[in-house]
């Protein structure tokens, strides 16, 4: 019989209080791990599912609502500005591309994202890649005569059921102007998995009051200059006019990764009290186990055990449980981000990837090791000093 | 030629520490030399040294002064790692509280007294174990916890785990002192023959009619321990 052995043996003999001990370090650690991935991921959500475009021009107001609602649909859409903006920045000399965007309702839950074929285009700048599982692309109809025609994003389309040549609304007054479903992306891994893609000219005719605009409107462009030393005329000619702002997308990033920063360090500080508690909790735990078992302690060092096997013994049952907890933390802490990401992917644009295993996971399990070791450390003391003869008389 | 001594203690004395600064002398022993694979019952009221005695002599407690040999090493010159290590392999100790550990089978509780000594081959602990139960009449109760054991198979158990290393002396506190009358005579009797059968050299302290009539010899406390009759009390501090 080893020390592993024994150390195995007392913690199944007492399996109630094992357990609650590993399941108490799993949850400390679980908490710890999904949140690591999810910021992690929501990081790297945001800054894959960014737009390669340098600058978002759109109405007055919040520049990261602005990004947020065209990029990520992840906010309310901002206030709309006028198609001609579109037209001259199109043929502003400066611009290599301009792609408009008009963020409408939703089927479903998946938002309307009415743009131009520019949008899907494949540019040797471009990183994000979009091609068609199956059916094909709207085309560029005149405003006069809408097709009606339907791209769906990769999820749109799996949550939805939709398939090629179904036809689609939502609401009553939607019915006179159905959608067909003509195309499905192939997952892109970011927001317009989750979009439901119209021309312009289907947008306007469905909506009402869009329909009776002389001057069609839109949410907001998308503006990719010839050459980057153009970016800050065009940025600021588009930020002095009363009707338009324009939005560096990634300097929106580093104000939402600044507002997550004061998040994570108060998340830290709820971590590390947990943490706290959860050694704290270990330690009582294994301290009053050992109290409660003087005498067994005693019963084995008159058996010939070493002061250091019984502090051993000790040590390992700590080391034991924390690796248990641990391991069963670092996968738990898996399935949270996973539900978490679920869940934003569900109600969200943003698409995180939290299954990520680097080296991350084999620090945080050996720190576990190491502190719940730790907290055994005291016990394991009192293991050691435990004076025989005192704790061998007998029992009244 | 005499024979041979298992145990020799020679002016052992034996004191606590009181709160005021003095002491309190419980033991002492000037001479008590037990012969080899003998039976002898130490008895005495209670709190007159008995369980100090036996204690000092399992190494488990120091003596203040005097020496203590057992198997013709002194126990008390020893360091205390290698006292446990020579207590493990030389000596069995019987509780009279039988200190079964809780969590292990009857079983494990044997093996385990094997782990700390590694005086049987680790493949063979278990059959060994095995065997001495079956010996003591627990072949059927190998993978029992003490809570599922009558008290009398409790301290059959510890008997069993005394002898597990196979040690040449065997000490044993009141081992039937909680069982009834009828259980007692059963492992008492049970207890003699494998020490007398294994020519182990037994100190018991018993009151049992059947170890005082079994008995090589049967030492008073009375008249070994010199603190106990009087001629040492306590001592104040200077």
């Amino acid at each position: 019989m080893t020390i592993l052995t024994i150390a195995l043996k007392y913690l199944r003999g007492r399996l109630l209080a094992s357990a609650l001990t590993a399941v108490s370090i799993a949850l400390g650690v679980g908490l710890a791990i999904a949140s690591i991935l999810i910021a992690s991921a929501i990081k790297e959500g945001f800054v894959a599912g960014a737009t390669d475009y340098n600058l978002v021009v759109g109405a007055k107001g919040s520049p990261t609502q602005l990004v947020l609602a065209v990029v990520f649909r992840m906010d309310v859409a901002t206030p709309n500005i006028e198609y001609t903006i579109y037209q001259e920045l199109k043929e502003d000399p400066r611009v290599a591309v301009a792609v408009p965007v008009m963020v409408g309702d939703a089927y479903q839950g998946f938002r309307y994202v009415a743009t131009n074929t520019a949008y899907f285009a494949a540019f040797p700048w471009r990183r994000k890649t979009y091609s068609l599982s199956s059916g094909r692309l709207f085309g560029d109809d005149p405003v006069d005569s809408p097709a009606y025609e339907a791209v769906l994003g990769a999820e749109a389309a799996s949550r939805t059921g939709l398939r090629l040549g179904d036809r689609f609304y939502e609401g009553e007054e939607m019915a006179d102007h159905p959608l067909i479903a003509v195309g499905i992306l192939r997952p892109t891994h970011s927001a317009d998995d989750r979009a439901i893609f119209i021309s312009l000219s289907s947008f306007w005719g469905m909506n009402e009051l869009a329909h009776a605009m002389v001057v069609k409107p839109l949410t907001a462009v998308l503006v990719r200059p010839k050459r980057l030393t153009d970016l800050p005329g065009l940025h600021r000619e588009h930020n002095v006019v009363p009707e338009t702002q324009a939005v560096l997308p990634s300097g929106v990033l580093l104000t939402i990764f600044n507002m997550m920063a004061v998040a994570q360090e108060a998340l830290t500080m709820i971590l590390t009290i947990v943490g706290v508690i959860v050694l704290l909790y270990v330690f009582v735990a294994l301290y009053s186990a050992t109290i409660e078992r003087r005498r067994e302690i005693a019963t084995m060092r008159a058996l010939g055990a070493r002061r250091t096997t019984v502090l051993a013994i000790v040590l390992v049952e700590s080391g034991m449980l924390a690796a248990t907890g641990g391991f069963g933390g670092i996968l738990a802490g898996h399935a949270a981000a996973y539900l978490a990401a679920t869940v934003l992917a569900q109600t969200s644009g943003l698409v995180i990837q939290p299954f990520r295993f680097d080296a991350v996971q084999p620090a945080v399990l050996t720190g576990v090791i190491l502190l719940g070791t730790l907290a055994g450390l005291l016990p394991a003391l009192l293991a050691y000093r435990t004076e025989v003869a005192e704790n061998l008389a007998p029992l009244s | 030629m005499s024979p041979r001594s298992a145990v020799v203690l020679r002016d052992v004395r034996k004191s606590f520490p009181l709160g005021d600064g003095g002491s309190l002398e419980v033991l002492k022993v000037e001479q008590l030399a037990l012969p080899a694979a003998s039976c002898v019952v130490l008895r005495g009221r209670s709190g007159s040294g008995k369980t100090t005695l036996l204690n000092l002599i399992a190494g488990v407690a120091l003596p203040s002064a005097g020496t203590i040999e057992v198997d013709d090493t002194d126990v008390v010159a020893l360091s205390e790692a290698r006292r446990d290590r020579f207590r493990a392999r030389h000596i069995g100790y019987v509780f009279q509280s039988f200190n079964l550990l809780a969590a292990f089978s009857a079983l494990e509780n044997v093996v385990l007294a094997m782990s700390f000594a590694d005086v049987v081959p680790k493949r063979l602990q278990r059959q060994r174990a095995g065997e001495l139960l079956a010996r003591l009449g627990l072949a059927e109760r190998l993978a029992h916890k003490p809570q599922q054991l009558s008290r009398g198979e409790q301290q059959r158990v510890a008997i069993a785990r005394a002898l597990a290393n196979n040690p040449p002396i065997i000490l044993a506190d009141e081992p039937c002192a909680s069982l009834d009358t009828a259980t007692a005579g059963e492992v008492m009797a049970a207890f003699l023959a494998v020490c007398r059968q294994d020519g182990k050299t037994l100190l018991l302290v018993s009151h049992e009619e059947a170890a005082l009539g079994d008995a090589d010899q049967v030492i008073d406390m009375a008249t070994l321990n010199l603190a106990e009759t009087g001629k040492a009390t306590t001592t104040a501090s200077p």
